[in-house]
């Protein structure tokens, strides 16, 4: 009957085996559901009723941010905050209790407790665990919620690390901010490891470096019982201890930032980059109009929200990385660089139509500046008096093609990938983009006019532009702005290398090109004397955007020292006039603070260490 | 087809066993969706009803084609398919779970995975099934390690590690069966071991001193002793360097990989609530229907992965316990018609099948009553899920193909 299964030999052995370990692996099984079931099974019927299990986040404190030499910018401090718990036994047997609870929290809280009921029905959705209805609760409402705990049931009073920005206003847009994670970002693989009411960068440094910033949440099993006493759960589990975020050292240097932010005039609207020339780290980055992030760490209130995310001047719009302006003169040296590469021109051309004030081209005039007008000049006395004339006729001769082609070189029209989150892109228009723009062939030659001097359709950041005078600065490298050296791992030769970009440019038509910049600050002529320094040679140019919403933007662009520069700076103020008069003072502050820093005991007090 | 000489034989306390699980299933897919809080999942038990109709066929078509049909040719035609469906499913795959695991045709969804551990049992029981081949031989290993191993690799990539390591599961019982001595079975393993064990130094010592004197005793050959010496220490050399070459997201990648419930959604909550579900039930249970830590909504996966839990809960030890013995007799009489199989291709068909459900619904129970971390690998005939259902009823029918033709091949 059976077909000789011991063919193989030990066949029989093997189903013996077999049998006899499937039998004591479920022998097993057994002995577990009887532990569980018989011998445990009171305790656990009991925390099925009565009492409830309960997960403790214990949030991990964000990682410290710091200057380049060492003076705190944020940290983390501890605070209280007020959770409940929707599980609770209290709500699931009669779930209108919890409008009671919320009536009697509303007002201790100061939130309106339709607000809070919202809140929890959007919450339990995604998570059981128990939610946060206000961060950092001052001692007096966290003394009413523990004298009336038997009266507001699963409410629960937890530590957790505050985000705080000391500083406050100062800093704010490289900064950043934290605030909730939205229910859309949950839903977000990326965001997987997020439950409702976390906190997350939001803009800035918080953003792009949300992830080591962030460090690991941990947590604590605990048994509540009746009494809402809690015990640490017996064996079962042990607690997952939080890891504290990456600290990080940004490149920024506190005494330039503030110079920069302390500048502008109240109420002014603009932004200043100051980068260094030799590698690319940000040692200040400020927009104007700024914004407290202290007040998104507790959760912000909508009203206020919008004001400060609309209301007029943005003060949450970046304006040194997502606004781009016509860059006007400042764009000259870049024009000026375009002719000497290509071979339209050398340092010494002279053209022929001398600048009278005004300029004729077909039909059209084009007006200078300086209605008086300049004469006849070199491409040097060019830069240094900002002349428009000889700037159309060198567009004229160099042709969009060329001058296009040149500024596609310089990336003009990308962005320049600095570690900061929703960087714009500038623009610097050529053949195509007018052919998409106007349709092919139905635009005029004007257009290189306008575009030679900066204006037109020619926009650039303020960050574009301050790379942009390092580039001249530094002997022809872009490189790609950038506010941490390194995370933890210290700055590798290879890290620096994909962050260098070398133009080849000539060195002789480099050189021509700061040597007049350096003129439009030294020279009694040139338009940038506003941000001369006693003892150090500064270059640079001034601009003056013409445009459509009201008053021009002031502009300048500089390095210093001329001759081996260690600062590069970009300024904008928008609608503040000529860039002589408005922005070049903002830039001398500015190198004044880099050069000479502040006495020590002031920054000692920044600290905060 | 169905005469009656054979579907006399047919393995009477198997189709119950199944039959009645089955039902039990139905009954607790009702149980666990009857309090969720959206009335689209009310309805899961009439679908599930569907499904077993479903499956019903298809287990009793494929036990109706003597199985001698499914060997050879047939096998790696299975096969391709199941591995086409699988390669599919990683390129136009619906996300589910944080893992691309099912394929489907509008309101059609299939999870080609079990299909794949069906297929590729076929195919393994049809290489071992050769009985000329001395698997101790190095190359007689090879065709079996790659048919077990791509749809390993294809299911670990979705990521979907529990379902994977069924392939590796399956793998190792039919060597087994099929001759292979469990010191060979020792050396195909120890390379993993080696690098659980890699990251603590005595430990690992210890594990190749432990491994030398195996291997000396063995007197294996000298190229398999190259083989095992040579993978097991470049494997426990390589993993710590590896590993401390790895950014920290990486890492955290592995982790999270090897242990999915770890992080947000709280493993360690699930498995605690889980146990106090199982442990309320005490002895009879708080009765059918009667659950009260369902209500809660804890367990996203309560219709699914933790359907035991409700069962633990309603029914207490006697209803589980039931249960857990009404799959042991349906592996002990898999190994039974194994064991009996008229040849050595029918002995590994079943013993194959068999071998899936062990892992199932070992890792399953393990994993509700706290033995083992969360998985996500369903309980077969009980969770809620039409392939898992389908993919069960195949490996019944293979078994039942099996001990029906045990007199005539």
């Amino acid at each position: 009957m059976r077909a000789e299964p011991i063919s193989l030999g030990g066949w029989q052995r093997r189903e013996r085996i077999l049998t006899v370990s499937v039998a004591g692996i479920f022998a097993l099984v057994l002995m577990r559901l009887f532990f569980l079931q018989v011998l445990q099974g009171q305790r656990y019927r009991e925390l099925s009723e009565g009492n409830r299990i309960r997960v403790e986040v214990l949030t991990a404190p964000r990682g410290e941010v710091r200057d380049r030499k060492g003076r705190l910018l944020a940290d983390c401090v501890p605070s209280f905050t007020v959770t409940l718990d929707p599980f609770d036994k209290a709500y699931t047997r009669n779930p209108a209790h919890i409008d009671s609870t919320l009536a009697t929290l509303g007002p201790i809280l100061g939130v309106d407790p339709t607000l809070l009921k919202e809140k929890i029905q959007r919450e339990r959705k995604v998570s059981f665990l128990p939610i946060r209805l206000k961060r950092n609760v001052d001692i007096k409402s966290v003394a009413f919620v523990s004298e009336h705990r038997d009266q507001l049931p699963g409410v629960e009073v937890e530590s957790e690390p505050l985000r705080r920005y000391p500083l406050g206003l100062m800093a704010s847009h490289l900064l950043g901010y934290v605030g909730e994670i939205s229910d859309k970002e949950l839903l977000d693989p990326q965001y997987g490891d997020y439950l409702s009411g976390d906190l997350i960068g939001r803009m800035g440094i918080e953003r792009r470096y949300e992830k080591i910033l962030r460090g690991q949440d941990g947590k604590r099993f605990l048994e509540v019982n009746a009494l809402g006493r809690k015990a640490e759960l017996l064996g079962d589990k042990h607690p997952i201890v939080p890891r504290r975020g990456v600290d990080l050292e940004l490149t920024i240097d506190l005494d330039v930032q503030r110079a920069a932010e302390e500048a502008f005039a109240p109420g002014a609207r603009g932004a200043v980059v100051a980068l260094d020339p030799r590698n690319g780290e940000v040692l200040a980055l400020a927009s104007k109009p700024n914004y407290d992030p202290n007040e998104f760490s507790t959760g912000i209130t909508q009203e206020r929200w919008s004001e400060l995310s609309g209301g007029g001047n943005y003060p949450l719009f970046n304006r040194a990385i997502q606004a781009a302006y016509p860059p006007g003169s400042t764009l000259k040296p870049f024009t000026s660089l375009a002719g000497l590469e290509c071979g339209a021109i050398v340092p010494g051309t002279v053209f022929a139509s001398s600048c009278t004030g005004e300029f004729r081209f077909g039909t059209r005039l084009f007006g200078c500046w300086n209605h008086d007008g300049h004469g006849r000049l070199s491409m040097h006395d060019a830069i240094v008096r900002s002349c428009d004339v000889y700037f159309y006729q060198l567009g004229l001769r160099i042709g969009l093609e060329r001058l296009a082609d040149f500024m596609s070189k310089l990336q003009l029209s990308e962005k320049t990938g600095i570690d900061l989150p929703q960087e714009r892109r500038g623009l610097f228009p050529d053949r195509g983009w007018y052919d998409r723009r106007f349709g092919t062939g139905r635009w005029s030659r004007g257009l290189t006019l306008n575009v030679a001097i900066g204006q037109g359709e020619v926009s650039l950041t303020p960050v574009k532009l301050a790379q942009l005078a390092a580039f001249v600065g530094n002997g022809g490298v872009l490189w790609k702005p950038h506010l941490v050296r390194s995370v933890a791992s210290g700055a590798s030769a290879q890290a620096y290398d994909s962050l260098r970009q070398v133009v080849p440019v000539s060195p002789y038509n480099l050189e021509a090109v700061r040597s007049a910049m350096a003129s439009v600050v030294s020279d009694p002529n040139g338009t940038g004397g506003q941000a001369r320094l006693d003892s150090i040679a500064v270059a640079g140019k001034t601009g003056t955007a013409q445009n459509p919403h009201g008053k021009d933007h002031a502009l300048f662009i500089c390095f210093a020292p001329a001759e081996a520069p260690r600062i590069a700076v970009a300024v904008l103020v928008e609608n503040a006039g000529h860039g002589s008069s408005a922005a070049a003072p903002i830039a001398r502050k500015v190198l004044e603070a880099f050069f000479h820093p502040a006495p020590p005991e002031s920054a000692a007090v920044m600290t905060g260490r | 087809m169905f005469e009656a000489r054979f579907s006399s034989d047919i393995d009477r306390p198997l189709l119950a066993a199944t039959l009645i699980l089955t039902l039990i299933g139905v009954a607790f897919v009702f149980s666990a969706t009857s309090m969720a809080s959206a009335s689209a999942e009310h309805g899961l038990y009439l679908k599930q009803i569907a499904y077993l109709l479903l499956a019903l066929l298809a287990g009793g078509l494929i036990a109706a084609v003597p199985y001698r049909v499914y060997e050879g040719r047939t096998a790696y035609l299975l096969y391709g398919v199941a591995l086409g469906l699988l390669v599919l499913t990683l390129f136009v795959g619906h996300v589910g779970l944080g893992a691309q695991r099912w394929l489907g045709w509008g309101p059609v969804k299939i999870q080609p995975s079990e299909l794949a551990k069906v297929a590729t049992v076929i195919l393994l029981a049809s290489q071992l099934g050769d009985r000329k081949k001395d698997l101790t031989q190095i190359r007689n290993l090879v065709r079996p390690i790659v048919t077990a191993g791509i749809p390993f690799l294809l299911v670990l990539k979705q990521p979907d590690l529990g379902t994977s390591v069924a392939f590796v599961a399956m793998l190792l019982t039919m060597l087994y069966w099929a001759g292979l001595p469990l010191l060979y079975l020792f050396f195909l393993i120890s390379p993993i071991a080696n690098v659980a064990l890699s990251f603590y130094t005595p430990a690992w010592f210890v594990f190749l001193g432990v491994l030398a004197v195996i291997l000396y005793r063995s007197r294996i050959r000298l190229l398999p002793l190259l083989l095992v010496v040579g993978v097991n220490l470049i494997v426990g050399i390589a993993t710590p360097q590896i590993w401390n070459h790895l950014q920290p997201y990486q890492k955290q990648r592995i982790t999270t990989f090897l242990d999915p419930g770890a992080d947000a959604y709280g493993a360690g909550y699930q498995i605690i609530q889980s146990k106090i579900a199982i442990g309320s039930g005490q002895v009879f249970g708080k009765g059918y229907l009667h659950g009260t830590q369902k209500g809660l909504a804890f367990l996203p996966e309560q219709h699914t992965d933790f359907i035991y839990s409700v069962v633990g809960e309603e029914t207490g030890f006697v209803g589980a316990a039931l249960v857990a013995s009404l799959y042991l007799l349906l592996i002990l009489r898999g190994i039974r018609v194994a064991h009996h199989a008229r040849n050595k291709f029918g002995g590994l068909l079943a013993i194959g099948m068999t071998s899936i459900f062990l892992y199932h619904v070992l890792v399953n129970i393990w994993m509700t009553v706290g033995l083992a971390p969360v998985t996500g690998l369903p309980l077969p005939l009980l969770s809620y899920g039409g392939s898992s259902l389908v993919a069960s009823f195949l490996q019944v029918g293979l078994i039942q193909n099996v001990a029906m033709r045990w007199r005539d091949y």
